[in-house]
C-alpha cells in the first residue's frame, strides 16, 4: 500500500461515509475532517512538491488488453493539493451558520446532497490527476465531469438547470472529442500508454500531430471553457450553490488545464506542437494555441464587465483567467509555463477567497444582484477586506500573489519577443480591473440600502476560512518561492526546465523579480502615505454614511441615488457595439442545424410507402455494389477474404 | 553595512526629492497655463501654501476608514513607486522589481483612489471613478504597448539595465522615435492633464472623483499629483531619454518633458471619456505598434 | 449434444399443442408453455461447459454436410440462444389476460428464434427468418388495438418485401455455388462468390434481414409497432429479435462475403441510422417513440462496428449488442409507468426517486460513460474505426460522437424534466415485474463494472470464435486439417 493508495481509498470511503450519514447534521463536521486529513495525506506525499519520484497506486486494472494504472506526479501532486485545500476552505466554510440557513431553505437532504456533490468532486478530480495512462485518464476525466453535473444539478431553478444542462451537452462533446482523439492515438502509436506513446511520438507526421492536437485541444479546452467554448462556464458555475460555486469556481475547470499540460506538453512536447506549420499564416500550432489563450483572456473578461450579478461576474473572469494560464503554459519556456502553471494556485486562492465573499454577501442580504446592494463595507468590513485583497490578487497588483504569475506570463512573453499576445494579456487584465473595482463598489461601496442597514457581518465560521484564504494570497504573494518550489518540480515531471527561483521570485540578468522587497518598499510607501494622512493637519470628522449629498441637495437614505445601474456608460457607449454575441449565434445556428436535419430525417421515417422503400433501397444497394465492384474475381485468389479477415486485437 | 545605510538614505530620500521637484513641476505647469493665458501666474511658494492651507483646514469630513484608507494608498502607492525610479546616484530597489512591476505598483493609487472615492456614496464620485477607470483602460493599452517595444529592445526589463544601454549607446528616443512619441501621448492621458483631464475634472470639482474631498483629503491628492507629474518625467526620461548622469541633466530632462507636452496641449479642448478613448487607441497605438514593428 | 436441437423441436411442438390443449385445461397449456422455456434454459446450462470448450456442429438426421442439414453451435450461437428463452420468460405476457393464442406465438417465436442462431445452412435460416417474421407480425396484431394493426401492416409489408429480397439473395447464392450450407459456402466463397453477383447477393440479403434488424433505411416501421404494442414486446424486439437478425447477417458475412465492399456498405447503412436514429429522437416528444428512435440509432452502431475488419470490430459489435440487449429492454419496461408525452414526466423524480436514478444509469451506460460497460462497448468501436483507412469508417468516427451529442442532448432534457420541482402525477405506476426486470439490468450493469476483466476476456474468445472462418469449417467438417486443404478437396 503506497501512499496514494491510502489517499484515494480514503476519499473513496469518505465518500461512502458522507453519502450515508449525509441526513445528519454531523456530515457538516464529518466533511472538514475527511478534508483535513486528505490534506495530511498530501503532506506525506509533500516529496513530490520537492521533485521526488513518482507514486504508484498498486491497484491496476486490465482490461480488453489495456494495463490501467494511477500515479502520482509532482503535477498532479501540485493540482491535488490545490483540490483538497480548498476543498477543506470550503467544507469549514459551509459547516455553521451557512449550513443552518440551507437546511432551513432546503432541506437537510438538500445540504447532504451537497456536501456528497462536493466529495465525488474531489474523488474524481484524485482519480484523473492520478491516471497514468490515456484510458485511466479518460476515466478519470469523465467522473469528474459527472462530478461537475451533479453538483450544477442541486439547484433547481430553471436558469440553473438550463445551464447544467448545456454544460452536460458541450462535457458530451469534449468526451467524445477526447475518445476519438484516444483512439486515433492508439491506432496510430499502438499502445495508452504515456511513456509508449512518448516514444512512438517522434514517427508520427506532422498532420497526425496536429489532428490530435486539435481534437484533445477541443476536448479539454471545453472543460477549460476556452474560446469559442466559453458559453456553457459562467452560468453553470454560477448558479451551484454558494460553496459549491467556490469549490468549482476555483478548481473544477483547471482539470483541463492538468489534462492538456499531461497530453500536449508532457507527451507530444511544445517543441514538436511548434513545429507545425498552419498553411497560407505565419503562424504555427503552438501560436494558436497561444492566441486561443490571450483571446480567452479578453472576451470573457469584457463579458464579465457587462454582467450585474457577482457570481456570474465572478465566474466569467474565472474562464478569462484560464486563458493566463493557457497563454503561460503555451510559451513554452521556463518562466511562462512556471507562471501558467502558478496561476492556477493564485487563481483557485483568490477566487475561492471571492467566491466566499460573494457567498457571504449572498447569505446576509440574500441577493448578489448588484442592483439591489450597495454600501456594505460598513457592515461587513472583514468580508469587504477579504475582497478587497483577492481582488487585488485577480487584476494582478502587486503584493498579491496573481501579481507574481502574471508577471512570469508577461516576462516570458518579452523575453519571446510577442507583442500581440503581450497587448493582448494585458487588455485581459486591464478589462479585470475596470470589472472587479464595479464588483467591490456595487456590493460593498456606495449607498447603503435601508433593509441591510440591520446586516451583521459574516459570521465566524464563514470568516475563518475567508481570512485563511487572505493570509495565503497575501503570504504566497510576497513569498512567492513557497510555491515556485512545487512550480518548479512540477515543470520537471512534464519535461521543461524548472524555473530558477528564490523565496522572494526570480533572478535574472535582464530584471529579475523579488516580492521581498517590493512588498516592503511598498508598505514602506504605506506607512509614509499614513504618516503624511494621519499626523498632519487638522483631524478630520467622521460622519454617518447616510449623511451625504449630490448636486446641492440632501440626500435621504429613502432615495437611491447608488451609481450601479450601467456602471462604465461612457466606455459601453464604445464598445458597446462590439458585442455581437457571435458565438451565441453560432451555438443557436447549430442546434437550429440540427433541428433542420431532425426534420429531414423525421420526414423519412413517416414515409408511407414503406415496401416499395425497400425495393428502392434494394436497388440502390446492389447498384452500389456494381459500381464500387471493379472486376469479377473468377481467379481463384483467396486475396480479398484474407483482407478482410486482417487487423489485430488490441495489445 | 554600508548598504544597508545607503538604502536606509535612499528610501528616505528618493520620495523627499520626488515630492519637491514634483511641486516645482506643478508651480511650472501653472505658470505655463498662466503664461498662455497672458496672466502672471502664481508666485514661486504657491504649491506649497496651497499644501498647508488645505491640511490646515476646519472642515474635514471623513466618510469611513475606506476613505482613509484610499487616500494612504494614493499617497503611499507613488511612495512606493519612487524606489523604484532610478536617479542619479540612487537606484533604490529598481533591480529588484524593473518596469512590469513599476507599472503595476503604479495602479495601487489609483485603486486606492478608487475604493475610497466609492466609500463616499456620492453617486458623482463614483461616476468619476468610472470614467478615471475607463481612462485607464484608453491610456494604458498604447502605455504598455510601448513597455514592451522598449523592454524588447533593451532585452531586459531592468529600468538600470535600460539606463545604462542608452548611457553606453544612444537614447531611446533616437533609435525609437515612433515609441517615443506613443508614449509621451500616452503618458499624457495618465497624468490627467490637458487635453484628457476630464476624468479627473479638477475645474468641476462637485461633479467628479473629488466630489467628498475636503481639507486633507483634497490636500492628499495634492501631494499625489506631484509625485504623478514626478513620476512620469523620470519614467520617460528612464525609457527614452537615458536616465541622467548628473542631477543637472536629469532634472533638465524631467522638467522638458513635462514641460513640452503640456504646453503643446493647453491650447486643445477637453475630450470627452470615450472621445479619449477612440483617441488613445487609435494614434499613439498605431505608432506604437509600428514602432515595435521597426524594433523587434 | 444433440438434445441442442430441442431448442427448436419443443417450443415448436408447444406453439401447435397449447392452442389443442388449451381446449381441455387451459392451465395446462400455460404450463406446457413456460414449461418448455425452463427446460429449453437448462438444457443450455448443460451443454454450456463444452460449448465453450469447443465448438460443434450437429447434423440433423445423421446426413451429414454439405447435403444434410446442420446447427452449428459455438459461444456465440449458445450465448444468444440461452438470451431467447430466458428473454421470452421475463417479458412473458403475464399480467394481462391473455388468449392462448398469444402464448402460442410467443412459443412460434422461441423456436423460430432459436432455430435462427443456431441455423447452419441458409436454406433453413430463410425458413426460420420467415417463422420469426409470422409470429412477430401476429403477435402485433393481437395486441388488438386499431393502431397495432395498422402497424402490423406496415410492418408486414415490409416485412414480405425483405423476404422477397432475401430469398433472392439465398437464390443467387445457390445458382453460383450449388450448395447453401454455410461452412460448404465458405470453402467455395473465394471461387464463386467474390463477384458481382455474390455481392448483390450480401446486398439483397442485408436489405431482406436488416428489416428486423432495424437496419436504415429499412426501419420505418419501428417507432409505429413498439408505440402501439405493449411494452413487453417492444422490449423484446427491440432487445432481442433485432440483435438476432443482426448476428445472422455478420455470420453471413464473416463466412462468405469478408469483401471490403460489402463491410462499407453496410458500415454506410450503419451511419445513416445512427445519423438518423439520434436526430428524430431528438425531436422526439414521446417516451417510447424516443426510445424507439434511439433503438434504431443503436443498432446502426452495432451495424457499424460489425462492419469493421477485424477482431476490435468484432468485439465492438458483440459488446455493443449485448449492451443493448440489456439496456433497452430494462428502459422499454420504464417505459410500462411512463408512456406518453415527456412533458407527464414532470417531477416524477420526487415521487419515485430510485427508479428515475436506475433510468438515469441505464441511460449514462447507453451513452457509453466510464466506467459502465457502455463505455467499453464504444472505446472498442472507436479503436476500431480509428484502425481503418477508409473514408466510410472516417466519417463514422466523426459520425458517432456528434450522434452521441445529440443523444445526450435529449436524453438529459428528459432527465431535466423529471427533476423539476413541479409534479404533475400524471404517470401511472410501473409494473412490479417491470421494474424488477430493469433493476436487475442496472444491478447487471454494475456487476460487469465490478468484472471487468473476467469480461473482457470473455468478450474477446466471443469475438475471436465469431470472427474465425476457418474454426468454423473446420468445426463443420473435421476431416479437413485446414481451410486450404478444403478447399483443394473441394474443388
Amino acid at each position: 500500500m503506497s501512499v496514494l493508495d491510502d489517499l484515494l481509498l480514503f476519499t473513496a470511503l469518505a465518500s461512502v461515509a458522507i453519502i450515508v450519514v449525509r441526513r445528519f447534521a454531523s456530515v457538516s463536521k464529518l466533511s472538514v475532517i475527511v478534508y483535513a486529513l486528505a490534506t495530511v495525506l498530501l503532506v506525506k506525499m509533500s516529496a513530490l512538491g520537492y521533485g521526488g519520484e513518482p507514486i504508484y497506486s498498486s491497484f491496476t486494472l486490465n482490461v480488453l488488453g489495456q494495463n490501467l494504472y494511477w500515479r502520482f506526479d509532482s503535477l498532479s501532486w501540485f493540482f491535488a493539493l490545490i483540490t483538497v485545500v480548498i476543498a477543506l476552505f470550503t467544507s469549514v466554510f459551509m459547516s455553521g451558520a451557512w449550513a443552518e440557513k440551507y437546511c432551513q431553505e432546503h432541506s437537510t437532504e438538500a445540504y447532504g446532497l451537497l456536501q456528497a456533490a462536493l466529495v465525488l468532486n474531489v474523488l474524481s478530480m484524485l482519480v484523473l490527476l492520478a491516471s497514468g495512462d490515456l484510458l485511466s485518464l479518460f476515466i478519470g476525466w469523465e467522473l469528474v465531469s459527472w462530478a461537475s453535473f451533479m453538483m450544477m444539478f442541486l439547484n433547481q431553478d430553471k436558469v440553473a438547470r438550463k445551464a447544467a444542462i448545456k454544460y452536460i451537452v458541450y462535457a458530451m462533446a469534449a468526451a467524445m472529442s477526447i475518445l476519438m482523439a484516444i483512439a486515433m492515438t492508439y491506432s496510430m502509436t499502438g499502445s495508452l500508454d504515456y511513456v509508449q506513446i512518448m516514444q512512438a511520438v517522434a514517427h508520427l507526421s506532422n498532420t497526425q500531430i496536429a489532428l490530435l492536437v486539435t481534437l484533445y485541444g477541443v476536448g479539454f479546452g471545453i472543460k477549460m471553457g476556452v474560446i469559442p467554448f466559453h458559453l456553457w462556464q459562467a452560468a453553470a458555475y454560477a448558479e451551484t450553490p454558494g460553496p459549491g460555486a467556490v469549490f468549482m469556481g476555483a478548481i473544477s475547470a483547471r482539470m483541463g488545464l492538468y489534462a492538456l499540460i499531461v497530453i500536449v506538453v508532457q507527451i507530444f512536447s511544445l517543441t514538436r506542437v511548434a513545429a507545425i506549420e498552419i498553411p497560407y499564416t505565419f503562424l504555427n500550432m503552438q501560436n494558436i494555441l497561444a492566441w486561443v489563450g490571450a483571446l480567452t483572456t479578453i472576451i470573457p473578461t469584457y463579458i464579465a464587465l457587462k454582467q450585474n450579478d457577482a457570481r456570474y461576474l465572478l465566474a466569467w473572469h474565472g474562464v478569462g483567467q484560464g486563458g493566463y494560464m493557457l497563454l503561460g503554459v503555451m510559451i513554452a519556456d521556463s518562466i511562462g509555463t512556471a507562471g501558467g502553471i502558478m496561476h492556477v494556485f493564485n487563481y483557485a486562492t483568490y477566487q475561492a477567497a471571492l467566491f466566499m465573499a460573494v457567498t457571504a454577501v449572498m447569505f446576509r442580504t440574500g441577493t448578489s444582484n448588484f442592483s439591489k446592494l450597495g454600501g456594505l463595507v460598513t457592515q461587513m468590513p472583514l468580508t469587504f477586506m477579504v475582497m478587497v485583497v483577492s481582488i487585488i490578487g485577480l487584476a494582478g497588483i502587486p503584493p498579491m500573489n496573481g501579481f507574481v504569475s502574471k508577471w512570469l506570463v508577461y516576462r516570458a512573453l518579452l523575453l519571446d519577443g510577442e507583442p500581440l499576445l503581450f497587448v493582448a494579456a494585458v487588455i485581459g487584465t486591464l478589462g479585470t480591473i475596470l470589472s472587479v473595482y464595479k464588483l467591490v463598489h456595487n456590493t460593498f461601496l456606495g449607498q447603503l440600502r435601508l433593509e441591510h442597514q440591520d446586516v451583521k457581518e459574516a459570521p465566524l465560521s464563514m470568516l475563518l476560512p475567508m481570512l485563511g484564504l487572505v493570509l495565503i494570497i497575501f503570504g504566497t504573494g510576497v513569498m512567492p518561492g513557497v510555491v515556485l518550489d512545487w512550480v518548479a518540480a512540477a515543470q520537471n515531471a512534464v519535461g521543461i526546465a524548472p524555473i530558477t527561483h528564490n523565496l522572494g521570485g526570480i533572478e535574472l540578468a535582464q530584471g529579475g523579480l523579488d516580492m521581498i522587497w517590493v512588498t516592503g518598499v511598498m508598505f514602506y510607501g504605506f506607512a509614509v502615505g499614513a504618516i503624511v494622512f494621519y499626523f498632519l493637519g487638522g483631524k478630520s470628522k467622521h460622519i454617518h454614511q447616510f449623511d451625504n449629498y449630490a448636486g446641492g441637495h440632501f440626500l435621504t437614505s429613502k432615495v437611491r441615488y447608488h451609481y450601479s445601474n450601467h456602471f462604465y456608460a461612457g466606455l459601453m457607449h464604445l464598445i458597446g457595439g462590439w458585442y455581437k454575441d457571435f458565438f451565441k449565434k453560432l451555438e443557436q445556428a447549430l442546434v437550429s442545424l440540427v433541428s433542420f436535419l431532425s426534420q429531414l430525417s423525421e420526414n423519412f421515417y413517416r414515409s408511407a410507402q414503406p415496401a416499395v422503400l425497400v425495393a428502392a433501397v434494394a436497388f440502390i444497394a446492389l447498384w452500389f455494389i456494381m459500381s464500387s465492384f471493379s472486376m469479377p474475381a473468377d481467379t481463384g485468389t483467396v486475396a480479398p477474404i484474407t483482407q478482410g479477415i486482417q487487423g489485430g486485437l488490441p495489445k | 553595512m554600508s548598504t544597508i545605510t545607503e538604502l536606509l538614505t535612499e528610501l528616505f530620500l528618493m520620495p523627499l526629492i520626488a515630492f519637491m521637484v514634483g511641486l516645482a513641476m506643478v508651480l511650472m505647469l501653472r505658470k505655463i497655463g498662466a503664461r498662455l493665458q497672458r496672466r502672471v501666474g502664481p508666485p514661486l511658494l504657491q504649491p506649497i501654501f496651497d499644501i498647508v492651507k488645505l491640511y490646515g483646514k476646519d472642515t474635514q469630513v471623513s466618510h469611513g476608514l475606506i476613505h482613509d484608507i484610499g487616500l494612504v494608498m494614493a499617497v503611499g502607492g507613488y511612495v512606493a513607486a519612487e524606489i523604484f525610479l532610478p536617479v542619479p546616484g540612487m537606484d533604490g530597489i529598481a533591480d529588484k522589481g524593473g518596469i512590469i512591476t513599476l507599472s503595476y505598483v503604479m495602479m495601487v493609487p489609483s485603486l486606492g483612489l478608487a475604493l475610497g472615492v466609492g466609500q463616499c456614496a456620492n453617486p458623482n464620485g463614483s461616476i468619476g471613478i468610472s470614467r478615471a477607470l475607463t481612462a485607464m483602460l484608453a491610456y494604458d493599452i498604447p502605455f504598455i504597448i510601448v513597455v514592451f517595444g522598449v523592454a524588447a529592445h533593451y532585452q531586459s526589463t531592468s529600468l538600470v539595465g535600460m539606463i545604462e544601454y542608452q548611457q553606453a549607446h544612444q537614447w531611446g528616443i533616437f533609435e525609437m522615435p515612433l515609441l517615443a512619441a506613443a508614449g509621451l501621448f500616452a503618458l499624457q492621458g495618465m497624468m490627467g492633464k490637458q487635453p484628457f483631464e476630464i476624468y479627473v475634472a479638477p475645474a468641476e470639482i462637485a461633479t467628479g472623483p473629488m466630489v467628498e474631498m475636503s481639507g486633507k483629503y483634497m490636500g492628499g491628492l495634492f501631494v499625489m499629483q506631484t509625485f504623478q507629474l514626478y513620476t512620469a518625467g523620470v519614467l520617460y526620461t528612464s525609457l527614452f531619454l537615458g536616465g541622467g548622469s548628473n542631477w543637472f541633466e536629469f532634472l533638465l530632462k524631467i522638467f522638458v518633458v513635462v514641460a513640452i507636452p503640456m504646453s503643446v496641449a493647453f491650447v486643445f479642448p477637453r475630450y470627452r471619456t470615450e472621445d479619449m478613448v477612440r483617441i488613445m487607441w487609435k494614434w499613439p497605438v498605431m505608432a506604437a505598434l509600428i514602432g515595435i514593428a521597426f524594433v523587434l | 449434444m444433440d438434445n441442442i436441437v430441442l431448442l427448436v423441436v419443443l417450443p415448436l411442438l408447444a406453439a401447435f399443442l397449447m392452442p389443442v390443449l388449451a381446449r381441455f385445461s387451459e392451465v395446462v397449456a400455460r404450463v406446457l408453455g413456460l414449461s418448455v422455456l425452463v427446460f429449453a434454459i437448462a438444457i443450455i446450462i448443460n451443454v454450456w461447459p463444452q460449448v465453450n470448450s469447443q465448438a460443434t456442429s450437429i447434423a440433423i438426421g445423421g446426413f451429414m454436410p454439405p447435403i444434410g442439414i446442420s446447427f452449428y453451435v459455438d459461444q456465440v450461437s449458445i450465448l444468444f440462444a440461452l438470451a431467447i428463452p430466458v428473454m421470452v420468460l421475463l417479458f412473458w405476457p403475464w399480467q394481462r389476460k391473455t388468449s392462448i393464442r398469444e402464448y402460442s406465438l410467443m412459443m412460434l417465436l422461441t423456436a423460430s428464434s432459436s432455430g435462427l442462431v443456431l441455423s447452419g445452412d441458409l436454406f433453413n435460416i430463410y425458413v426460420f427468418y420467415e417463422l420469426l417474421a409470422v409470429a412477430s407480425y401476429s403477435l402485433i396484431a393481437v395486441q388488438g388495438r386499431a393502431v397495432s394493426i395498422a402497424a402490423s401492416f406496415r410492418y408486414l409489408l415490409m416485412g414480405s418485401v425483405g423476404s422477397v429480397m432475401m430469398l433472392l439473395g439465398i437464390a443467387i447464392i445457390y445458382t453460383q455455388t450449388g450448395t447453401l450450407n454455410l461452412a460448404h459456402l465458405s470453402l467455395l466463397a473465394p471461387l464463386h462468390l467474390d463477384n458481382m453477383a455474390g455481392l448483390a447477393a450480401f446486398a439483397l440479403i442485408l436489405v431482406g434481414m436488416g428489416v428486423k434488424a432495424e437496419l436504415f433505411p429499412v426501419n420505418n416501421w419501428v417507432p409505429e409497432v413498439y408505440g402501439s404494442v405493449s411494452s413487453n414486446l417492444a422490449a423484446l424486439m427491440a432487445g432481442l429479435l433485432s440483435k438476432l437478425a443482426v448476428i445472422v447477417v455478420v455470420r453471413i458475412m464473416v463466412l462468405l462475403f469478408p469483401q471490403p465492399e460489402a463491410m462499407q456498405l453496410m458500415a454506410m447503412l450503419g451511419i445513416l441510422g445512427v445519423i438518423t436514429g439520434e436526430l428524430v429522437a431528438w425531436r422526439a416528444r414521446d417516451f417510447v417513440r424516443m426510445l424507439s428512435f434511439s433503438s434504431i440509432g443503436q443498432l446502426g452502431l452495432i451495424f457499424l462496428a460489425f462492419s469493421i475488419p477485424g477482431d476490435t470490430g468484432m468485439m465492438a459489435g458483440i459488446a455493443l449488442a449485448l449492451h443493448h440487449m440489456v439496456v433497452k429492454p430494462a428502459l422499454f419496461m420504464l417505459a410500462t409507468g411512463w408512456s406518453g408525452s415527456l412533458e407527464n414526466l414532470s417531477g416524477v423524480a420526487r415521487r419515485s426517486p430510485l427508479t428515475v436514478l436506475l433510468f438515469v444509469l441505464l441511460i449514462l451506460s447507453l451513452l457509453g460513460i466510464p466506467p459502465l460497460p457502455g463505455f467499453w462497448a464504444k472505446y472498442l468501436l472507436m479503436v476500431g474505426l480509428a484502425g481503418q483507412d477508409s473514408a466510410v469508417y472516417t466519417l463514422g468516427m466523426i459520425a458517432v460522437p456528434l450522434a452521441m451529442i445529440v443523444e445526450i442532448a435529449y436524453l438529459f432534457r428528459l432527465v431535466m424534466i423529471m427533476y423539476r420541482k413541479e409534479d404533475t402525477v400524471k404517470v401511472k405506476a410501473h409494473s412490479k415485474w417491470g421494474l424488477a426486470i430493469a433493476a436487475s439490468a442496472g444491478a447487471a450493469l454494475i456487476a460487469i463494472v465490478l468484472q471487468l476483466q473476467p469480461a473482457g476476456d470473455k468478450l474477446t474468445t466471443l469475438a475471436q470464435q465469431l470472427s474465425d472462418r476457418n474454426y468454423y469449417i473446420m468445426t463443420v467438417f473435421p476431416q479437413f486439417h485446414t481451410a486450404e486443404t478444403g478447399m483443394q478437396s473441394i474443388k
